[in-house]
């Protein structure tokens, strides 16, 4: 019995784990590939690769910090992606192209954002330029 | 772009006034570039550069707005001029997409442009506001004709889908919330008013004609200041011939129009670059490099990709690739680099690491556009919108643009997204096909007839764009007061110019206004060292 509840919740984060890695891949698609290509390898002398890039499977508070907060040309998503989906697409990022890091949870992301409150993002109704 | 001084231009402002007053014009212009306020940041006119070349070879780099300022104002004071571009076409960003343009984005599919001969759309710069006065002077030096461009249309619609009631999800003509959120507003601002609440506020005889003003600005009624609608929000039926006197509207409920949001779209006047009167180069934005061209002797190349620039203290070398695949250099004694930096900072530079790491303390804007050439102008035919924008609350559209161009025509070309930021990062994730598919998509809902009508379009991510990689340099507080005056100073022999090198970041105006500002010191400097 004690076996068969332990296979059952095994298969159950499997699953789960494997949903999240699905979600993960769908965020990056939507959201990531367009500057870091769906192949993690970015643009030599444009985007940088996340594919073995230790920053992105180093302490997940610092990329998590960079998606909250923007860097360089890389815009900030936090008021475009929850605290579930920025940890989903980062968990992405860091197993994926032969990256092995942990993946990381919604209450880190929202530790990073301090308090849940996003940084006011200047958005206009009417664009400029 | 928002003006960046807040209150403290009021004590700057005063304090030029007293300047004036004591010591005249001159005194308060001498005041004014004490404060910084750089007169070549509000420049009128190029810079009279006097004295001949001397003889001295200056490269330009880039066939942007930014650098064929240099190349001409250069070239026409005695200077050999030697222009590199990168692309097989002048323009930089002041470009033109028609009939046959090509273009691939970095990781994208290939792209040609299927509209039909004539058609035409600005994917870069598609305005020129009437301060950009650097602009107008080369457009009316080159003969290059102007239209006006229509910013602002209160016939146009706002669908704005996140707000609430019976006002949200539903294309609204601006006039009527622009009608009755400025009526309720003074209604409500005039009866504090006239039961005397806000008395402290006023000197004497002002409380009566600031209650004129109300009532004018608002339409409100004669003796008791109500806000009971105005034939400008638009009539259920226009007046006509006859005995046809029309039929008046009623306004929306103040509740309805601020729960739909739709008041965002409201101010109470344009931002300096936004207002009446707005200009566009009749046949494309592209006509202004193209009347450069016809203005400069041959001394472009193009297809020459930079690879390296090396200095000795008399000398700068470019070195590049042709599209042959050719190496070669030119040596002069001086460079402007007109090089965005967020391409820049991809090159081999011959500079102190103070400045690379200057280069690299911008980011630059992602952006995207999409022309969608429609068979019909159903805008025109069908509901009377004659340019402007419509209004969308969702980030990957923002506006929906109509043409300023081919009024009552054919086809026309509708501007069917421009977001910028994280939208723009998801929206250029996109295929072709599918970003085509989401304009659509989301015009649908404002224009019935828009998908059907749709028989072509042209979709630009600039931050993917080969040779710029953004759509114009965002620089933050901390970037202007670090980096910024490095890149303003020369490194050796060459000097950096464009839109990113001004305080008019993103328009055509800062390229120019740049290159006017970077040449002179360069003039400058040859003129003392000949």
């Amino acid at each position: 019995m004690k076996r068969l509840v332990a296979l059952a919740f095994s298969a159950l984060a499997l699953g789960t784990s494997a949903k999240a890695q699905t979600a993960g891949a769908t965020l990056f698609a939507q959201n990531c590939s367009a500057c870091h290509q769906l192949t993690g390898l970015g643009v030599k002398g444009a985007f940088p690769a996340l594919a073995g890039d230790p920053f992105v499977v180093g302490d997940p508070k610092n990329p998590t910090y960079v998606l909250l907060h923007g860097r360089g040309g890389m815009p900030n998503f936090s008021e475009d992606l929850s605290d579930a989906d920025i940890a989903a697409v980062l968990s992405y990022v860091r197993s994926s192209w032969g990256n092995h890091a942990p993946p990381l949870d919604a209450a880190l992301v929202a530790a990073v954002r301090g308090g849940g409150a996003a940084p006011p993002k200047e958005r206009s109704v009417l664009p400029g330029h | 772009m928002a003006t960046e001084s807040n209150g403290a231009a009021f004590s700057r402002r005063d304090f030029l006034q007293q300047l004036q007053g004591w010591g005249g014009t001159a005194l308060m212009m001498a005041g004014m570039d004490a404060l910084g306020f750089g007169i070549a940041s509000a420049a009128t006119a190029p810079p009279n550069l006097t004295g001949g070349g001397a003889g001295k070879k200056v490269i330009v780099l880039g066939t942007g707005v930014a650098g064929l300022t240099s190349a001409y104002e250069l070239s026409s004071a005695g200077y050999d001029v030697t222009v590199l571009e990168a692309r097989d076409r002048v323009g930089g960003r002041s470009y033109t997409a028609r009939k046959g343009t090509k273009l691939t984005e970095l990781g994208g599919e290939p792209q040609v442009c299927d509209f039909d001969e004539g058609y035409y759309i600005n994917p870069g710069p598609w305005r020129i506001p009437y301060s950009h006065r650097g602009y107008l002077h080369y457009a009316k030096k080159f003969k290059v004709g102007l239209e006006l461009f229509n910013n602002e249309n209160e016939h146009s619609y706002i669908k704005f889908d996140k707000g609430t009631g019976p006002l949200a999800g539903r294309p609204v003509r601006k006039q009527e919330i622009t009608a009755d959120t400025r009526g309720y507003a003074n209604e409500i601002l005039a009866k504090q008013v006239r039961q005397g609440a806000l008395d402290a506020e006023f000197a004497p005889g002002d409380k009566e004609l600031f209650l004129d003003y109300l009532r004018s600005e608002g339409y409100l009624t004669k003796d008791d200041f109500k806000y009971i609608g105005t034939d400008g929000r638009g009539m259920d039926e226009n007046p006509g011939a006859g005995l046809d006197p029309g039929v008046p509207s009623t306004p929306h409920k103040l509740t309805d129009i601020l729960h739909s949001q739709t008041w965002r779209t409201l101010q109470s006047v344009g931002s300096l670059d936004m207002q009446h009167t707005m200009f566009e180069p009749i046949g494309g934005m592209d006509q202004l490099p193209a009347g450069f061209v016809r203005n400069l002797k041959p001394i472009i190349r193009l297809g020459h990709v930079v690879e390296k620039i090396s200095q000795t203290p008399d000398k700068v070398t470019v070195a590049y690739t042709d599209s042959d695949g050719q190496k070669g250099t030119v040596t002069g004694d001086y460079c402007v680099c007109t090089i965005p930096l967020s391409v820049l900072r991809g090159i081999d530079l011959d500079v102190t690491p103070e400045f690379k790491e200057a280069i690299t303390g911008v980011s630059y804007a992602l952006v995207c556009k999409i022309g969608l050439q429609m068979k019909t102008r159903f805008w025109e035919d069908n509901h009377q919108i004659y340019g402007g924008h419509v209004y969308v609350d969702d980030p990957g559209v923002n506006v929906i643009s109509l043409p300023s161009t081919g009024w009552l025509g054919e086809k026309g070309v509708v501007l069917g997204f421009y977001p910028q930021g994280a939208s723009a990062a998801r929206v250029s994730a996109m295929s072709l096909a599918g970003r085509r598919d989401y304009a659509l998509s989301v015009g649908q809902k404002v224009f019935p007839e828009y998908t059907d009508s749709n028989d072509g379009s042209f979709s630009i991510a600039w931050h993917r764009v080969p040779f710029n990689m953004g759509g114009w340099a965002q620089w933050t507080e901390e970037g202007r007061a670090k980096y910024y005056p490095k890149l303003l100073e020369p490194q050796g022999r060459l000097y950096l110019a464009g839109e990113h090198l001004s305080y008019i970041t993103g328009w055509q105006e800062g390229g120019i206004e740049s290159a006017w500002s970077q040449i002179s010191k360069l003039h400058k400097r040859a003129m003392a060292a000949a």
